[in-house]
């Protein structure tokens, strides 16, 4: 290892999506800050690609308790309540700042930022900047960070994390060309977003990997909840190969209905006080039943409909959801949409404490990488305000720990040369490996879940780990790596899959039956570590 | 499932000397993007072939490349058989992967002032059309200005602009953008062209940027000049000879019946400076029928003050155009200058409709001229191809009495107040284009617009046409023919 090539920071950031960036921007304030990401800064994460928008309170008839308890009921009381109740109060302030740097939101008359309604809220409370939310946040943050003086280093994808002793003490990435680099740091946040490309059927951009849950896990932290992932209702279908493409809830919340291929607004038969804007859980499993039951349409789907709607609506609110669909062959103003669920969020992640503490010392997570603030199902726009909440609070944690003597974990180095050396006698394309887990995981570890099924899942990504797969160059060692990654958080998916013995928001069990609802559940968190797993008992997260 | 074909560029700095076209063969579902070639060749050919790519749906803006020359985005492109996929014009790190930090860190970043107030409805309104930018350097790529000035290049101009509309900024966002080349625009429109969000960069951002500079007094002088000369003489250029206005009859009846009327709006360019262009066109569209009405009280269109952000006696110009029309009831009228063409097409709102002469001729199905044994190569000029989306109807009536030899469609320079505001670039881009025609091996240049065809003719040794000069000679020739007794 050439000593040229270790880097020092007082902070690490790992991710440039919405946490990452709004971390690296209050780090900053602290010390040196440092921030990789796996793509270019501002165009990878899933930040970017958020169409609906962000929640937060600002009105005088709407409330953070109302907020707090719509954010408990959607996760099915699975959230960690101390998370959850600094989510809703921070939200307005951390939106305010993106104002302040120049976001630009839709207004109203009296120029007070827009709000609409979404699943599973009894407030219209989502902010909004047309359905290019995500973007527009980024847009800001990137342009703030821009005015600090965080170092980026773009294309560079972190591998592992070394510790000095059991504490976080940086990592180890790979360049473009996949030269080693190893970045020492006084703390390392995580902000490496989700991982739900582990299935077949995805709205993630391509750096949804789960890197950071392997990561995390491979360096000894806990993670909480791996079960619950989020399948969100609207994906497209078509055409084949961009199957997944989020359709987004605003849609919905503008007023868009579904029906099947009877034409039958079905959404009534399963929860007929809310219909389209239940909760994403409630009108997924809607969807895949109604499919299942062969109400579904040549290309696997339901209708997803908003011609009823002004076309003035639909071109200032919808203005990405009309262009996506025109390239598509198909104008939404004249004809409906097809949209069946598509794996979206990871609820659960690392576990975190308010002050974005993992269980290692100096190691902070923020983002979707973090478990605990949705419980077993996210309302559509907490995750957005999740970013700049969470993200504040670990770039302060972050950047308020003490500076100490840094030194290189060469036995680390050591490891990580050694398991870079094997993929060149590889004899396995990494890409072969993911297709066959992105299959496995859709059909055993889905919507509905049995335990029979996620044992053999379970089996399949066990023998997928057992395959040596094969970097054609230097430039292809990362890839080898973030498929190790995908199989760790795979596993991490279905291990607490089997541990939780009850359907529970977002996870669904149907072959165990229970009698009682998620209010009065007697299960809590489903734990995972390198040293234990388990679930904790007593209900009530 | 279907089979395709495709040439990908590649290229390794650390190995190769040049980049090569590589063929590959791929199987691809139906509705395929080309995003997806790119993984099906990455997953089962070659696992080195090196590209950027996140979101798959047109959000991130990271897979912009070039198809077939254009610049689209790879996700959401439909793949086609026979492609060719490049890199975008930017230094290549690697195959389809170019360097666009340098590019992405010339963007403007807002400086919030002491003093916050929030953006009112209509400014979100207005900054909301520069603000769908997803940064995907489609724009940079295709920017001509950019490869021979130094210049911020397209989608700076419309973060500079986005701002300037913005309360929340503190900074002098107009004297910044003239600083950084806000002249160097031709206004080809390439930009927004190419842009997969569709954003006007140069009638949405540059003119209006321009538009602000003026207010600030920062108009450049020889700009200055020619809005003091339309003021003076109702015209841009000045008076050299006679006018072609002075050599017509207000009404041009044609040689045998008429089979329509037009009116016709001739344009500064080409009542002063070229007219003998004009006079050929009149004799073509009086061979073909049609008859010709020109209101001698026409003046300049005002084309060269919008593009220069000079709008103070605009509507003067526009109202009284448009009232020469209107008060001889016609329905039609014919343009011949690009620029003015796309002035009216897209600045006014007449009342009337307006056709560009290579669409007239093609209207009445013209008399088929004498083939000349010429090659011919077309510029495409900017304010009739991306202006008035007019590609095919000039090459139609070409190949009527000539072998064309195509060449790329690139701004000569001529545009946008560049040739009188920053000559030492319209010459560099007008030199681009004499080697673009010596490529071609054309002995004579052929256009449609009297800017690109001045312009041209000063940088290229080969004689520039008019589309309707060379019918002409196409007509003399019948007729030499014709009245050629044979000899026995």
């Amino acid at each position: 290892m050439r000593s040229d090539a270790v880097d020092t920071a007082h902070v690490l950031v790992i991710g440039s999506g919405g946490a990452g960036v709004r971390a690296a921007i209050e780090a900053s304030g602290y010390g040196e800050t440092l921030l990789v990401s796996k793509t270019l800064t501002g165009k990878g994460g899933c930040t970017t690609m958020a169409e609906g928008g962000y929640n937060a309170v600002l009105r005088e008839a709407d409330s953070c308790e109302i907020h707090f308890e719509d954010t408990l009921k959607g996760g099915a009381f699975l959230n960690d309540r101390d998370l959850v109740r600094i989510l809703v109060e921070e939200a307005p302030q951390r939106i305010q700042d993106l104002l302040k740097w120049g976001s630009v939101f839709d207004v109203t008359d009296c120029c007070e930022v827009a709000q609409r309604p979404f699943g599973g809220q009894r407030f219209p409370r989502t902010c909004y900047a047309g359905d290019r939310t995500g973007h527009e946040m980024m847009a800001t943050l990137v342009d703030r960070l821009h005015n600090t003086d965080v170092r980026v280093e773009n294309e560079v994808t972190i591998i592992s994390l070394v510790l000095d002793e059991s504490r976080v003490s940086g990592a180890i990435g790979l360049d473009q060309k996949g030269g080693m680099r190893v970045i020492l740091a006084d703390a390392t946040v995580l902000a490496t977003g989700g991982g739900t490309r582990i299935y077949d059927i995805s709205t993630n951009s391509s750096s949804g990997t789960g890197d950071g849950y392997a990561l995390g896990y491979r360096a000894g932290a806990e993670l909480i909840d791996m079960e619950q992932i989020q399948f969100h209702p609207t994906g497209a279908v078509y055409p084949y190969d961009a199957r997944g493409r989020l359709v987004t809830e605003a849609v919905r919340g503008e007023g868009g209905i579904l029906k099947n291929v009877e034409g039958e607004r079905f959404m009534k038969r399963y929860d007929p006080e809310r219909m389209e804007l239940s909760t994403r859980d409630v009108v997924s499993r809607a969807i895949a039943t109604e499919i299942l039951e062969g109400k579904g349409t040549r290309n696997g789907g339901v209708y997803l409909d908003v011609t009823h709607l002004p076309r003035s609506q639909i071109e200032s609110r919808l203005p990405v959801m009309l262009e996506q669909f025109l390239k598509f062959g198909v104008d939404i103003r004249d004809v409906p949409m097809e949209v069946a669920p598509t794996a979206h969020h990871i609820m659960g992640g690392l576990r975190i404490t308010m002050h974005t503490e993992t269980t290692l010392p100096c190691l902070y997570a923020c983002g979707e990488v973090a478990g605990g603030v949705h419980g077993a199902n996210r309302l559509g726009g907490n995750a957005l305000a999740e970013t700049q909440v969470y993200g504040k609070r670990a770039g302060e944690a972050a950047g308020k720990v003490k500076e100490r003597k840094k030194k290189v974990d060469q036995k680390r180095i050591e490891t990580e040369e050694e398991r870079l050396g094997t993929f060149f006698s590889g004899d396995v394309p990494p890409s072969t490996i993911v297709r066959s887990l992105q299959t496995a995981m859709w059909e055993g570890a889905g919507i509905f879940r049995t335990g029979p099924e996620l044992e053999k899942t379970l089996g399949i990504i066990r023998h997928l780990h057992t395959l040596h797969p094969r970097a054609a160059s230097e430039a292809n060692l990362a890839e080898c790596c973030i498929l190790q990654n995908m199989l760790v958080t795979a596993s991490l998916v279905v291990r607490a899959a089997l541990l939780r013995k009850e359907s529970r928001g977002a996870h669904v069990r149907r072959d165990i039956t229970q009698n009682w609802d998620a209010e009065h559940s007697p299960y809590g968190h489903t734990f995972l570590s390198l040293a234990r797993e388990g679930i904790e008992s007593g209900g009530r997260a | 499932m279907k089979d395709l074909s495709v040439k990908v560029f590649r290229f390794d700095p650390g190995c190769d000397d040049t980049p090569h076209l590589q063929n590959y063969l791929v199987r691809l579902n139906e509705g395929a993007r080309v995003l997806h070639v790119l993984h099906a060749i990455h997953d089962e050919h070659d696992p080195s072939l090196s590209y950027r790519y996140c979101c798959g749906s047109g959000q991130c803006g990271s897979c912009a490349i070039r198809v077939n020359g254009q610049s689209v985005l790879a996700c959401m492109e439909e793949a086609r058989d026979e492609i060719t996929i490049e890199p975008l014009e930017l230094p290549v790190k690697k195959d389809l992967i170019v360097d666009m930090e340098p590019y992405l860190d010339r963007i403007a970043s807002l400086v919030p002032g002491t003093e916050f107030r929030m953006p009112t409805p209509e400014e979100v309104e207005a900054i909301k059309p520069l603000r769908s930018c997803i940064e995907c350097l489609a724009c940079v790529s295709a920017c001509p200005a950019l490869k021979v000035v130094d210049f911020e290049g397209p989608t700076a101009m419309r973060e500079a602009m986005r701002l300037s509309l913005d309360p929340r900024d503190s900074c002098d966002r107009i004297s910044e953008s003239v600083s950084e080349g806000l002249f160097t625009c031709t206004s080809c429109q390439a930009c927004w062209k190419v842009c997969p969000k569709e954003i006007q960069i140069p009638g949405k951002a540059i003119e209006k940027l321009r538009e602000l500079a003026n207010k600030k007094g920062l108009t450049l002088p020889r700009h200055q000049a020619v809005a003091k000369l339309i003021k003076d003489t109702g015209r841009s250029v000045d008076r050299i000879g006679t006018s072609f206005l002075e050599q017509v009859p207000e009404v041009l009846e044609p040689y045998g019946a008429v089979k329509g009327t037009v009116g016709f709006f001739v344009g500064c360019m080409y009542n002063l400076r070229l007219p003998k262009t004009a006079l050929d066109a009149m004799e073509v569209l009086r061979r073909n029928g049609i008859r010709v009405i020109i209101p001698k009280e026409q003046i300049c269109c005002g084309s060269p003050l919008i593009r220069t952000g000079q709008l103070d006696f605009l509507e003067t110009l526009k109202s009284r155009n448009i009232n020469a029309f209107v008060f001889r009831n016609i329905d039609t009228v014919m343009t011949m200058c690009a620029g003015c063409g796309s002035t009216f097409k897209n600045d006014y709102n007449c009342p009337f409709r307006v056709m560009d002469i290579n669409e007239v001729l093609l209207k009445y199905e013209i008399e088929p001229p004498a083939r000349l044994p010429v090659k011919a190569t077309y510029h495409d000029p900017c304010h009739l191809l991306r202006g008035q989306g007019i590609r095919t109807q000039p090459r139609e009536l070409i190949s009527k009495v000539v072998d064309l030899v195509e060449m790329p469609a690139i701004c000569c320079g001529s545009g946008g107040g560049v040739r009188s505001g920053v000559p030492e670039e319209a010459a560099a881009l007008a030199e681009n284009r004499r080697k673009e025609i010596e490529k071609t091996g054309a002995e004579i240049v052929i256009s449609s617009c009297p800017f690109c065809e001045f312009h041209i003719q000063e940088h290229t040794d080969r004689p520039v046409k008019n589309i309707t000069t060379v019918l002409l000679e196409g007509y003399h020739e019948k007729d030499r023919k014709k009245t050629q007794v044979p000899s026995c």
